[in-house]
């Protein structure tokens, strides 16, 4: 890692406020993603990445090494997505039933729709991979970085995911083609 | 190996997105000429990836979210103000973790000490105290008294160990080495004013060298304060008597004032008696200063003929010593308690406390200056006290005789019995003093005194005598010589006249006479109720009464009558024999009250019979009945877990205070732990 960029994981881990802000200037579009991917919605994400953001400030001590502390924070901010989102299944099932049953408005929404739900099959970490890279377009380096990947694992995995959405989405692609 | 075909999927993502090396990336291709299913595994993946951009890409957060991140992040983390950020940064030092730490035992500390009442008291205060006590000036002579007011403080430190339990031995150097010198300059010197002198420099001396400028002061002022020991360091009041035989009693007193005069003395008090030949005698009180007393006593004899005097020095140093430093002692201790009263707001009961221990010591020091004046005028003046008797020139004059009698009166009738002796009363009888008296109780007495003309005496005395049971008479002839001196009274010419006899008389009634024996026994029998009424029959019988009786009857059946007899002495082995026949008679004891110096008439005299009739009872006692157990076994379990739970209550009390020590130790130290771990 980029030394100057560990002497700023360094300093935010001892209390250096200035250091922290930077950390969430650079890195908290990254924790959106991943919550994004979690939950599929945008408001919910955005109070994840604020919560974990301020758990991280008040739990910074707990870092060791501040080569770790990135995925450190992705971390924090999947465990706090997989929560809201645990909590979130035990709505009733009858309103999860009614969603696809629902009259689609238009073409493209139906393709949105059959989207996000073929998303919602998707493990967890693979959503993870497909919002870093497709909201921000990162490189895979950074993305192995963030999740704590390696590059042929980081490989596999977009290339399952994109698999799976292929098949589940064919007889859609198929209707737009 | 996996091949490519078998991983189509991640190649051809990798491809789309631009993280194939151009070895992959031609290999890929390479495959796709070759492989169909492929190629349309690729165009689809191309419309995947196509649709996923387009419809992710709207979904990404907006421009100003970074923005909106940081200042909700400031907002739920305020920034810390310049103090507390300076207090976080110095958390962060060792030393600074070691010192909060020590300071939170100390504060610990000084709680225990405020809520157990410890003393905390500050060293120099009690070095204070030592040094302005040793100051006080001494003579060399009363050296003991001084030791000796220590260790009597130490008593009084015994008493309240919060301020002066340990100042005991006088362990100020300054101190010490002022006995030391003061030792010397009392063997070396030998007028003591100028050894007192020499001491009370050697003082001053010695406290500037102690360090602190204030104790000095306080020791200055002390040395000040008491000059007069230094100008007359023994006090010593003398005093002398002289008896003296002159011609004339008034001139005798005019010559003593104007002796007394000369000498700057004064007459304190004088006193007279004209005795029964018309001469006089009396008693005169001079004061005279001490230093004028020899040359006074030497006028005085000159007054007439000198029968006895005596002079008597008493020194009072080492008490009057004693008492002034008590009395300082005492003062400082006021001054103590005043403060604490001012500063300390401590309990109400220890507050009252110390007020009472204040005015405790205030009555001490009023009396202790009340003693000291006493003594400084004693010693300010001496006393003379001059007795004068004129002198016997004739015989007595007469012999009076004086009977006085006295007796004590049993009467049944307390009331009826002192009317009909004042009823006796006559020119020749006088009753001097007579009094009914009737107490809370009930109980009547009477006293009485009379005066009779002597050829009254005995028919008067006989006749009260016939009132009631006559005890303790008594009689005592006095021969009184009237006038002259009694060493005379041998001579025939003396004439002899009785007076009148001065007679006594106390009255109270049968009952509270003391008996003269006491007897009392148990009886058992069948029909306790029977049994006591024949008794009450019997001493009727016998010419005794029953004084009282008590019946009563238990639950199990047992029923006991107390009764209480009073017969005379002549018939108590009369009714003693017919006991027998009520029942089984039990545990006699005879109580006998020899009276020697009364004159009893015995076979009158009363004797008490305490009888107690009974009967046994069931043999099974109701207590000992299978419910009775059992209340008993749960009176006694309920007490039993009454007292385990104040016990617990007392090891509560007992460890609470430490478990809350301990938790506010653990805490501390996780926070400096913590405070730690996020230091490099």
């Amino acid at each position: 890692m980029d030394p100057s960029e560990r002497e700023k994981y360094q300093a935010a881990i001892h209390g250096d406020r200035e250091a922290f802000e930077m950390i969430i200037r650079t890195h908290s579009r990254t924790l959106f993603a991943i919550a994004y991917g979690i939950l599929q919605s945008p408001e919910e994400a955005e109070d994840i990445v604020q919560d974990s953001l301020v758990k991280a400030w008040k739990a910074r001590w707990r870092v060791r090494d501040p080569g770790k502390f990135p995925a450190w924070l992705a971390t924090i901010a999947r465990h706090k997505a997989h929560d809201v989102f645990r909590k979130r299944r035990t709505v009733p099932l009858s309103e999860q039933v009614t969603e696809p049953i629902e009259p689609e408005p238009a073409n493209t929404s139906a393709l949105d729709q059959r989207l996000h739900s073929a998303l919602a099959t998707l493990p967890e970490l693979h959503r993870a991979a497909l919002t870093l890279r497709y909201f921000e377009e990162m490189d895979y380096r950074t993305i192995e970085n963030s999740l704590g990947l390696t590059n042929g694992a980081l490989r596999g995995i977009l290339g399952r995911a994109l698999a799976l959405m292929r098949k589940q989405l064919r007889p859609a692609l198929a209707s737009i083609d | 190996m996996a091949t490519i075909h078998d991983e189509i999927d991640s190649w051809l993502v990798a491809d789309l997105h631009g993280e194939l090396s151009n070895s992959e990336r031609n290999a890929l291709h390479a495959h796709l000429v070759d492989c169909g299913a492929c190629r349309k595994t690729h165009q689809e993946i191309k419309v995947m990836n196509k649709i996923l951009e387009e419809t992710l890409a709207p979904q990404k957060p907006d421009p100003a979210f970074e923005q909106r991140m940081l200042a909700g992040f400031r907002n739920r983390v305020p920034q810390r103000t310049g103090l507390v950020k300076l207090l976080v940064g110095l958390m962060r030092l060792r030393a600074a973790q070691i010192a909060a730490v020590a300071a939170v035992l100390l504060g610990l500390v000084q709680i225990g000490r405020m809520i157990t009442g410890e003393p905390a008291t500050a060293p120099r205060e009690r070095e204070r105290y030592a040094q302005v006590e040793a100051t006080a000036p001494q003579p060399p002579e009363s050296r003991p008294s001084q030791t000796g007011a220590l260790g009597r403080s130490g008593g009084i430190a015994a008493g309240r160990p919060q301020d002066f339990a340990i100042e005991e031995p006088p362990a100020s150097p300054a101190a010490r080495s002022k006995f030391q010198r003061e030792g010397k300059a009392g063997a070396t010197t030998v007028a003591p004013a100028k050894a007192a002198q020499a001491e009370t420099t050697e003082s001053e001396a010695s406290v500037a060298s102690s360090e602190s400028s204030a104790n000095a002061e306080q020791a200055g002022k002390s040395s000040v304060e008491t000059p007069a020991p230094e100008l007359a360091n023994r006090k010593l009041i003398r005093n002398a008597t002289v008896d003296l035989e002159i011609v004339s009693f008034d001139n005798a007193v005019q010559k003593i004032t104007a002796f007394a005069n000369e000498e700057h003395g004064y007459v304190a008090t004088t006193g007279s008696e004209k005795q029964a030949n018309g001469k006089l005698r009396g008693q005169v009180v001079v004061k005279v200063l001490p230093e004028s007393l020899d040359r006074f006593l030497q006028k005085v004899r000159s007054l007439g003929q000198l029968k006895n005097q005596t002079l008597g020095t008493e020194d009072v140093t080492k008490e009057y010593f004693d008492t002034d430093a008590r009395l300082k002692n005492a003062h400082v201790m006021e001054q103590r308690l005043i403060e604490m009263l001012k500063t300390k707001t401590g309990k109400v009961s220890d507050l009252l406390q110390v007020e009472k221990e204040l005015g405790r010591i205030r009555e001490e020091i009023e009396k202790m200056q009340g003693e000291l004046k006493y003594w400084d005028s004693r010693v300010q003046f001496a006393t003379v006290t001059i007795s004068l008797a004129e002198k016997d020139m004739e015989e007595p004059a007469a012999f009076l005789i004086r009977e006085r009698a006295q007796l004590a009166l049993y009467a049944p009738d307390v009331e009826k019995t002192y009317n009909e002796i004042k009823s006796l009363a006559s020119p020749r009888v006088q009753i001097t003093n007579a009094q009914l008296n009737r107490d809370y109780s009930g109980r009547v007495s009477a006293q009485m005194s009379m005066l009779i003309a002597p050829e009254e005496s005995d028919g008067v005395i006989g006749s009260v005598k016939g009132f009631g049971r006559v005890e303790n008479f008594q009689t005592q002839t006095q021969r009184i010589a009237q006038g002259g001196n009694a060493g005379a009274a041998g001579s025939e010419n003396a004439r002899t006249k009785r007076d009148k006899v001065d007679l006594n008389i106390a009255i109270s009634r049968e009952e509270q006479e003391q008996a003269f024996q006491q007897t009392s026994l148990r009886i058992r029998t069948s029909s306790v109720d029977e049994k006591a009424k024949e008794l009450g029959a019997l001493a009727e019988k016998q010419g005794g009464r029953v004084r009282s009786s008590t019946f009563n009857r238990d639950p199990d059946g047992r029923a006991v009558a107390n009764v209480s007899l009073r017969v005379p002495m002549k018939n108590y082995l009369a009714i003693m024999q017919s006991l027998d026949s009520l029942g089984k008679v039990e545990n006699v004891s005879v109580q006998r009250q020899d009276r020697t110096d009364a004159q009893i008439d015995e076979a009158n005299a009363p004797a008490d019979v305490s009888i107690q009739v009974y009967t046994q009872g069931n043999i099974v006692s109701q207590e000992s009945s299978l419910l009775a157990t059992l209340r008993r076994t749960l009176a006694q379990s309920a007490g039993a877990i009454m007292w385990s739970l104040r016990m617990i209550g007392v090891a509560i009390a007992f460890l609470a205070p430490w478990a809350i020590a301990i938790i506010g130790v653990i805490w501390i130290a996780r926070r400096v732990i913590r405070a730690r771990q996020s230091k490099p």
